[in-house]
């Protein structure tokens, strides 16, 4: 899959959300769970809002100085015997991956679980090239079973299934007998997928961060695989995100504090791992380690009025709090990143055409915002993208005639208060027992899921009210 | 702007990638680079605590990431970890071949050892088959119950994975306040130019999951259980 999900209408995509209840409270019940542990893991670090500040402070410097440090990564890799790529498309980066694993004739691949691989579209470039790709991340497993179901949350990707319905895909897809409990399911999963562990030929990780001057690769993991994958196949390849590096061991150490904890409420994962090139001596790990730098569209954000948004480490902190994830969940958005920085990112890399709805799937709430764990200023950001939006004149014709006028409504203080005198008459013919039941477009969007009161009678509102209390006390 | 024209004919992708990056950046490419003291930003919130508060804090941490912690002696080690291996079902044991076993006076009969002499493909094998692998911490992080361990020839990666029961040994000297010490120590060594493992693990319980409706599972693709013994 690439970035894009879900070619259908984004009203098509969030009815089908608002409509899925089970889905529903899957999402609202894992984020009320998360957003707890998180707030206590985040209370537990001491002053959270400092590590919060150091953090954004090693993602701006770091991004300022980019081309540094990926030379510098380059120069370390390399004088450990690794291979290093620069890609500056997803076509370059899937391609280059697919040429290495055919030169090799290897066709058994396992992979644990990383966004950038699902950008670029690996797993459909490396299928048709004929191998046979396990992704061994449990709930990605779960996902490529049941027919690569897209992810719907970056940590937890199948969020939105029960067990009953993994239950009922592991028993179709790999004869499973068991019943429906999670920990029958994942020993079933452990079972079947260590053997594709021993037998892979190359293993595919993602990145969390790259640490520049040691020249390795950081995975922040609970269940094991990743290490698995990096450790047994005698091909390692590592894919990242550009933008996804550290100076040094001592700022990955800052932002791994603040990931897991904002992931998932935990202080450290179970495995963190800093892995590179073998060693001389080196009994496992790859004979042979490539790490692939993918750009795909991020140096365009670079310096621009979207900047901030490459500071994301992916923690999906955001997702956890955001009310409209909550309700149209993470199908709804379309993009493998959903969510505030998904609404904040998919249209930078893929462009408004597609993705223009996104930046208003919001609130505006600013949760997002005070959540994140590196300051990204999402709510500020996905503001900016609607002034683009109706800058590029990508509103329909019917809205921007809508919002021009209620603009010049709103700028007049005379015509307002002339039209809230005529509000409660001229919408008589639009309600029905005080309620407003048909209007214009912009009107329609409102009550097509909430109720909208009928205004109320010149002498009934608030500004007369106030008036004849004003008169009243002499004021 | 001439080397992005020549960028999917030149081969030399590298400069050709870090040059756009200077560009959109509005400057010229950047060979040197001031590291900004971000530590200074963060408070020392353990810097008073005594070796013995760490032991508790670290006890207290490891309830919550489901491990087992036991407190042991160096005269009865052997015996704790006899015990310990015992109460998992018994089973075959691999160990690392850290100097450490020897010094302790450590011997698991018929157990097998991570040796470089065993190659590949016979260390996974055997690390493959142990009901339980026994290693020796080169740190432990109190505040997260997180061990380091670091890859050496006799020390392979899968050997902290593969086996179903994880115990590692933990002299309790090794004991830091949190992972800002244990980073600080691994990157003075890159400072200085000393070789580090090809992987550093930080390890904190045994593997889990929680992507079936967000239900905790323990044990996943790496160990089913994890205990810590404290000497």
């Amino acid at each position: 899959m690439s970035l894009q999900t879900d070619k259908r209408d984004f009203s098509e995509r969030t009815t089908d959300g608002l409509g899925d209840s089970f889905m529903r409270n899957a999402v609202g019940s894992a984020q009320d769970s998360l957003k707890t542990r998180r707030l206590s893991a985040a209370t537990a670090l001491g002053d959270w809002e400092q590590w919060r500040t150091a953090g954004q402070q090693i993602r701006q410097h770091t991004l300022q100085n980019l081309d540094y440090y990926l030379e510098q990564l380059a120069g370390n890799i390399e004088k450990k015997g690794g291979h290093i790529y620069f890609a500056a498309t997803k076509e370059e980066a899937s391609s280059y991956i697919r040429d290495v694993i055919v030169q090799k004739q290897a066709k058994k691949i396992v992979k644990s679980k990383s966004m950038v691989t699902e950008e670029i579209d690996l797993n459909h470039v490396l299928i048709e090239a004929g191998c046979e790709l396990i992704e061994t991340d449990l709930g990605e497993y779960i996902l490529q079973m049941d027919d690569w179901d897209p992810p719907s949350h970056i940590v937890a990707p199948a969020l939105h299934k029960d067990r009953r319905q993994i239950q009922r895909v592991f028993a179709e897809k790999l004869g499973y007998t068991d019943d429906e409990s999670p920990e029958k399911l994942a020993r079933f999963a452990r079972k079947v997928l260590r053997q594709k562990f021993l037998e892979a030929e190359v293993g595919i990780t993602g990145c969390n961060f790259a640490v520049a001057n040691l020249g390795a690769i950081n995975l922040v993991t609970n269940e094991g695989n990743g290490d698995l994958t990096a450790a047994i196949p005698k091909t390692h390849i590592a894919v990242m995100g550009m933008e996804r590096i550290v100076p040094t061991l001592a700022e990955m150490e800052v932002l791994d504090n603040l990931l897991c904890r904002s992931a998932v409420g935990q202080k450290l994962t179970s495995y963190i791992t800093v892995m590179g090139p073998s060693a001389a001596g080196d009994t496992d790990g790859p004979e042979e380690f490539h790490l692939v730098v993918v750009d795909n569209g991020r140096s365009d954000i670079l310096g621009s009025e979207f900047n901030e948004a490459l500071q994301c480490i992916r923690c999906g902190a955001c997702l956890n709090v955001c009310p409209v994830y909550r309700h149209i969940g993470g199908h709804a958005y379309g993009s493998i990143y959903p969510g505030p920085i998904g609404a904040v990112i998919t249209p930078l890399l893929g462009g408004y055409d597609d993705f223009k709805e996104l930046p208003f799937a919001s609130s505006l709430c600013a949760a997002c915002t005070d959540v994140c764990p590196v300051r990204i200023p999402l709510h500020e950001q996905l503001i900016r993208h609607r002034q683009n939006i109706v800058k590029e004149n990508r509103t329909g014709s019917m809205e921007r005639f809508q919002m021009k006028a209620v603009g010049r409504l709103l700028s007049s203080p005379a015509l307002f208060g002339k039209t809230l005198r005529f509000a409660h008459p001229a919408s008589r013919l639009m309600s029905k027992h005080g309620r407003i039941v048909r209007g214009p477009e912009l009107i329609r969007g409102w009550i097509g899921s909430r109720d909208l009161s009928q205004p109320v009678k010149q002498q009934d509102s608030f500004r007369a009210w106030l008036d004849k209390r004003k008169g009243e006390s002499g004021q | 702007m001439t080397v992005l024209r020549n960028y999917h004919t030149s081969g030399n992708n590298k400069e050709s990638f870090l040059n756009t990056i200077a560009s959109k950046l509005g400057r010229e490419r950047r060979h040197e680079v001031r590291l900004p003291d971000i530590q200074s930003l963060l408070p020392d919130s353990y810097g008073s605590l005594t070796q013995d508060d760490l032991i508790d804090i670290l006890k207290e941490q490891c309830f919550f990431i489901h491990t087992q912690v036991i407190e042991s002696k160096p005269e009865i080690l052997q015996r704790t970890l006899d015990d310990l291996i015992e109460a998992s079902g018994g089973g075959s044991v691999m160990i690392s071949g850290d100097p450490r076993f020897a010094a302790y006076g450590l011997m698991f009969p018929g157990s097998f050892v991570w040796e470089e002499a065993a190659g590949r493909e016979q260390n996974i094998m055997r690390a493959e088959s142990a009901d339980t692998a026994v290693i020796f911490a080169d740190y432990a992080l109190a505040e997260s119950g997180t061990i380091v361990v670091e890859s050496r020839p006799d020390q392979g990666r899968s050997l902290h994975f593969l086996p179903a029961h994880y115990i590692a040994v933990i002299e309790k000297q090794r004991i830091v306040p949190r992972s800002t010490q244990a980073a600080a120590a691994l990157n003075r060594r890159v400072l200085t130019g000393e070789p580090l493992g090809s992987s550093i693990n930080l390890i904190s319980g045994p593997s889990n999951s929680a992507d079936i409706e967000m239900k905790l599972v323990v044990g996943v693709h790496g160990p089913l259980s994890a205990t810590y013994v404290l000497i």
